[in-house]
């Protein structure tokens, strides 16, 4: 499974200059690249479209207050993605937290019923949520986001070695799941 | 989408001022702040209450040589936390624990080398002063770097505040013991664990949480977030911008 098409980085590095330069326009042109791109890393991370385009917005709105820190001799979508991730990472807690104010004081409330989806990208999504989250987040930056294991291992703080090591793990372990369901020839 | 194209921006996003920023040094050049500084905390000590009576006995080596080292393993420390304060730049896990074995193994290596040089254990009548004065003076050496250390931090993104201010902490602990070690001749290893190491453990600390809470402060009241959210944008009837 190839990774969606990437914006292209030398044009996302012109648009940061600028933006960094006090560009409206060049934000909205970075908006119209990197959205899909975060959109779609967020969607794969929370499974859940509303909460992952509530959370893209979130991500633009840290970027602009972040926005000093991007290096314009560094790649782009590294430093975004590190962004999105953390605003990730951080919903995730406060929901943690608040499910246990809400389970100490009422009933689990139902689960919500699965969206209806078709063909193989329902059953990768869904092979992928019983993949360990290390592993799987490492697959999602690569073969999704379309990051380097370097630039994964900078994004996550880990060794671009360990990167590649979880990656395959979440590869093979996707292989298993999906051949067991009897999908032939899956290759993630 | 066609990143060529002007895409019109959710109402979230709309409003948001776009003065112009310069982008921030890289985090070895930012480090260079912090370096007149770290060598006024490395004489101060000394300058201010004078020099430890067996320097002679200590050499260069030991003295001057050691502190030298250890001025540049916390300023290294300093520098890995502006690395960690950009997004898309952790530190690997690796290069903290080599940073972390590497200040503790020669912390611990000048300690029992200047004990075995120049034994003199502090005496029982005078323990409770000296240990006040030591801590407090290493603490004391290390508030400087650590301020500074956390604005240079704060104003990047740190991702992981706690682990940025940890060793922004750290580094300015270890600068101010390099110093303080210069002054203080006891070098028993009761006396260096809880009066020069126990401080330096105890910036790291300090740093962590001033990290976490001026990352907590940013996010504002239930992650509002301060002087990031866009003024209300003034919207017509049909959901067009209004200048």
């Amino acid at each position: 499974m190839g990774s969606p098409a990437q914006p292209n980085d030398e044009l996302l590095r012109r648009l940061m200059v600028e933006y960094q330069g006090g560009s409206e326009a060049a934000f909205e042109r970075l908006y119209a690249a990197l959205a899909p791109t975060l959109l779609r890393y967020l969607t794969y991370s929370t499974r859940e479209p509303a909460r992952a385009s509530d959370l893209t917005q979130e991500t633009f709105l840290q970027m602009h207050r972040a926005r000093r820190t991007y290096d314009p001799g560094r790649p782009v979508l590294p430093w975004a993605l590190a962004i999105a991730r953390n605003i990730f990472l951080m919903d995730q807690r406060k929901r943690r937290r608040r499910i246990q104010w809400d389970l100490l004081e009422t009933d689990p409330p139902a689960p919500a019923p699965a969206p209806h989806e078709e063909g193989l990208l329902r059953d990768v999504e869904g092979a992928l949520a019983q993949v360990p989250e290390a592993h799987r987040e490492a697959w999602v930056l690569h073969h999704v986001s379309g990051l380097s294991f370097q630039e994964i291992a900078d994004l996550l703080g880990a060794s671009a070695g360990s990167v590649r090591i979880r990656s395959s793990r979440a590869a093979a372990r996707l292989r298993e799941i999906l051949q067991a369901a009897g999908i032939g020839g899956a290759r993630p | 989408m066609n990143p060529d194209e002007r895409v019109p921006l959710p109402p979230a996003l709309r409003g948001l001022q776009f003065e112009p920023v310069r982008p921030l040094p890289p985090p070895g050049r930012r480090a260079l702040l912090l370096l007149p500084p770290a060598v006024l905390v490395l004489f101060a000590a000394s300058a201010f209450f004078g020099p430890r009576p067996d320097a002679a006995a200590l050499g260069w080596l030991l003295g001057w040589g050691a502190s030298t080292a250890e001025t540049v393993l916390g300023l290294a420390l300093l520098a890995l936390a502006l690395r960690e304060a950009i997004p898309g730049r952790a530190l690997p896990r690796g290069w903290i624990g080599a940073a972390l074995g590497l200040s503790a193994a020669l912390v611990a290596a000048v300690s029992v080398a200047a004990f075995a040089a120049s034994p003199i254990a502090l005496e029982a009548r005078y323990f409770g002063y000296v240990t006040f004065f030591c801590i407090s003076g290493t603490l004391s050496g290390a508030l400087p770097l650590l301020l500074l250390g956390s604005v240079l931090c704060a104003r990047a993104f740190p991702l992981r505040p706690g682990l940025a201010g940890l060793l922004v902490g750290l580094g300015a602990g270890l600068v101010s013991d390099s110093g303080w070690r210069l002054f203080c001749h006891y070098s028993n290893p009761g006396h260096l664990a809880l009066s020069h190491f126990g401080p330096v453990l105890l910036a790291g600390l300090c740093g962590a949480l001033v990290g976490r809470g001026v990352a907590a402060w940013r996010r504002g009241p239930r992650g509002a977030g301060r002087n990031v959210r866009p003024s209300p944008a003034k919207v017509g009837e049909k959901g067009e911008n209004l200048p």
